[in-house]
Order: structure tokens, then sequence, then C-alpha cells
């Protein structure tokens, strides 16, 4: 559903070229999703299905250009309307812990610590292209970037969090 | 610790354990640790309360002595050092850099800048050419003639850096310096501290931010007197723009992350 939305919200702009939908969506997204043509042609001809698009004549599918219906523009009203739920509790981090403290691992620290130290690289390195980074640099990667440091500083202290609260439940 | 140094290390800490009381009754705050902290690097200690971070940093900056093992700053055994060989020490190499309360209130940044060197005997007008060469450098020089009560916070912690670097001084140790400061102005202050020690200058930090322990080279965690991890940062050599998700999704100890920039 995010290609999907993200190809309308690219066409209600502009129509485009199936390659060009690829380019866009790549490059706004600070080249944190690489698509492939398979994804690309079969996200096309769906939305066209739906009658969310529509496209001018061509011999080959990779000459065709894509314009937004007014459905389509509909859909991107509608999507922008719509709050995202990212209320999962299926982080794989979270359920592994979880499980481990079920299960009764003696030794959590550990466990805690292993993780903690691997986000730790993970947000130096993050850190690292966040100094490195020109003052020009585009915004999607910038803002990616700042996602990416901010998702992992969480988990750090989550995990602080489980040692903090796996020591006072021992204590008492 | 690390082998590619070739250069003499900056502070080293060598089985250095502190207890306090004796016998069976004895705590160990801290150690046995051993470790080496080379010139140029930043390194951060992150660890919870009671873990020994701020012992460790205290050994570091010689305000207390280890009960076992040996604290060397530039190859100087600190136990051979007379009480006014340490306090020259403290004048002329180790600055520190504590949470707030770091400045004298009574007196301009520049003359708060100056202390160390004026301390230290320097002709005054040495000191106040390299006070005011110091707050230049921290982007200060404009506000040398404010007292601290007329600086943000985020202004006093730079006058504070400025203050532990000035003159010869070259060895920062630093507890919780942005840990009074908002996100941005903290971001700033560790900037600052990176740009040290791209000078050649050396940054231990204590915090407990995992966001500004990522600007440091080397992460030590501390749990209960020990050091049970270090991370260091790889080397961003080819970092781009388009590199960072691209080495993300290639990186296959990823995988066992949730992805939520990929396809759900």
């Amino acid at each position: 559903m995010i290609i999907r939305n993200s190809f309308l919200t690219i066409l209600a702009a502009h129509p485009a070229h199936g390659y060009g939908l690829k380019s866009s969506f790549e490059a706004s997204t600070g080249g944190a999703w690489r698509l492939n043509a398979g994804q690309v042609y079969s996200t096309l001809s769906r939305l066209e299905r739906d009658g969310l698009i529509q496209s001018s004549e061509a011999d080959s599918p990779e000459r065709r250009s894509w314009s937004i219906t007014d459905d389509g523009q509909a859909a991107v009203a509608s999507w922008y309307d719509t709050p995202v739920d990212n209320r999962s509790n299926r982080d794989e981090l979270v359920i592994k812990v979880l499980v481990a403290v079920a299960a009764g691992e003696r030794d959590m620290d550990r466990v805690l610590q292993t993780q903690r130290a691997a986000t730790m690289r993970r947000l130096q390195e993050f850190t690292r292209h966040k100094i490195a980074a020109p003052p020009d640099s585009e915004l999607p990667d910038l803002m990616l970037l700042d996602a990416m440091i901010l998702r992992a500083e969480a988990e750090i202290r989550w995990l602080d969090q489980c040692e903090q609260r796996l020591q006072a439940s021992a204590a008492s | 610790m690390t082998s590619t140094h070739q250069t003499e290390p900056t502070l080293s800490l060598v089985d250095a354990s502190r207890l306090h009381g004796e016998g069976p009754q004895a705590v160990r705050a801290l150690g046995p640790v051993s470790l080496d902290i080379f010139p140029g690097e930043l390194v951060a200690i992150m660890g919870p309360s009671g873990s020994g971070k701020s012992t460790l940093l205290s050994l570091a900056g010689a305000l207390d002595r280890p009960t076992e093992g040996k604290v060397l700053i530039e190859g100087r055994d600190l136990a051979d050092l007379s009480l006014a060989e340490l306090a020259a020490l403290r004048r002329r190499v180790i600055g520190f850099v504590f949470q707030d309360l770091n400045l004298l209130p009574g007196l301009t940044a520049l003359e708060n800048v100056a202390l160390p060197l004026e301390l230290d005997g320097s002709p005054l007008e040495e000191t106040r050419t390299r006070a005011l060469e110091e707050l230049e450098r921290v982007g200060l020089k404009d506000l040398a003639h404010r007292f601290p009560d007329n600086l943000s916070g985020g202004e006093q912690q730079r006058v504070a850096i400025a203050r532990a670097f000035v003159g010869p001084r070259h060895l920062l140790l630093a507890d919780e310096p942005t840990g009074a400061l908002d996100s941005v102005t903290g971001e700033a202050v560790m900037r600052l501290l990176k740009s040290q020690c791209a000078r050649g200058r050396t940054v231990v930090l204590v915090t407990h931010d995992a966001a500004h322990a990522a600007w440091a080279d080397r992460v030590l965690f501390l749990r209960d007197g020990h050091i049970v991890d270090e991370t260091v940062a790889i080397d961003s050599t080819g970092a781009t723009q388009h590199g960072l998700p691209g080495q993300v999704q290639q990186n296959p100890a990823q995988h066992s992350q949730p992805q939520p920039l990929s396809p759900v």
C-alpha cells in the first residue's frame, strides 16, 4: 500500500513513465527503498485496474505515460487524511527479550548488552553520516537519517529500562 | 588496547581499582579496569548509576587515587607525583566540564577561561591573549566580557570547554556535559568537542545519552565497575548521501532488526 499510495502522490503532481516513478520514489525517500521493475509495473497495472490512473497508448509498458484520474486524486487526499498507525507490537527485538525473560533466562544482562552494543554501533554509524553530511544535503536524506538515529536511540533507552526493571524485580 | 596507535596514550588505566572501606566490608566502586585513550580520541563512557563512571573519571583526573593498579597521564604514573605536581597537571593538562555550575559567577567569560593560566602564574597579557584565542575557537569571542548569568546554558558549556582547553591543556574530562541542555544545544556541544578532537585534543565523556555518546570514536560500557563492552565507530570512508540506506540493506545484521524502511 505504501508503494501504491506513493506512486499516486507522485502522479498527482505530474504524469510520469514507469521508470520516472521509480526514480522519483527512490529519490524522495532518500534511497531508503529500492524498487525493481516488477514491483513498479505490477503496482501500475493494479492502479490502472482500479481506475486510479490512466495511460497513453504505447506499444510497450515502458513507453506508457501515466497520469492520475479523479478517483486517484481522491485516494491521495484520503491517504493524507488517514494517520499512519505504527502501533506494531511485533518488533522482533521486543519479542525476543520478552520471550527470554518469560523463559527465565538467567543472563539477561548479556542478552541486553549484546543488543545495546550492536545498536550503539549502528547509532555511531548514523551519527558519522550526520557529521559528514554536507550542509546542502538533500532534505529526504537528512530526514531519513534523523528517523534512523531517533529509532536507534529509543531502542537503547528501552534496553536500559528493561535492565532497570529486571534489577528492580530481582531485588524485590 | 588498540594496536594501530603508534603514539603514547594520553591516558592509561592499568588494572586500576577503587575500593571504599577495607577487608570483607570493602565496596568495589571500580575495577580492575585497563584502558588506553590516545590523542585526538573522543571516548564516551556509558553505564547505569553506580557502575563506576564517575569514579573512573575521578581517577583519570587525579581527583582520586586508585586503591590498586595505576593511572598514567602521558606515561607518568600519577602515584609518583607530589600533590604540587598533581595540581600542576590539573592546571596544564586536564580540564573538567560538569553538567552545570562550571563557571565562577563573579568572573566574566574571559576571566573564567583565563583562570587556569592565571593560577599557573602566566603573565597577565599572555593569559588574556590565550583565553581570548580559546573563546574564539568556541565561537564566543564577542561574549568574552559577559558574566555567566548573561549567557545561555549552551554558551556557558562552551565557555567551560574553552577553559578546559586553554593554553597547554589538552585532555578534557566531562561528566554529563550535555545533561542540562536541550537536544539541539547538546548536539552543538558534541560537535564542538568533536572539532576539538580533530585538533588533536582528547575528550573522555561520561554520559547516559546514547545519541550524544554516538558522537564518540569509542563507547565503553561499564557495569558493576567493569568494562563489559566497547564499540568502535565504523570509519565512514565512502560515506555518501545514498550510501547509508544502501549499507543498511546490505548489512546482514540489520535483517534481524525490524525493517521499518522496507516494504511491509
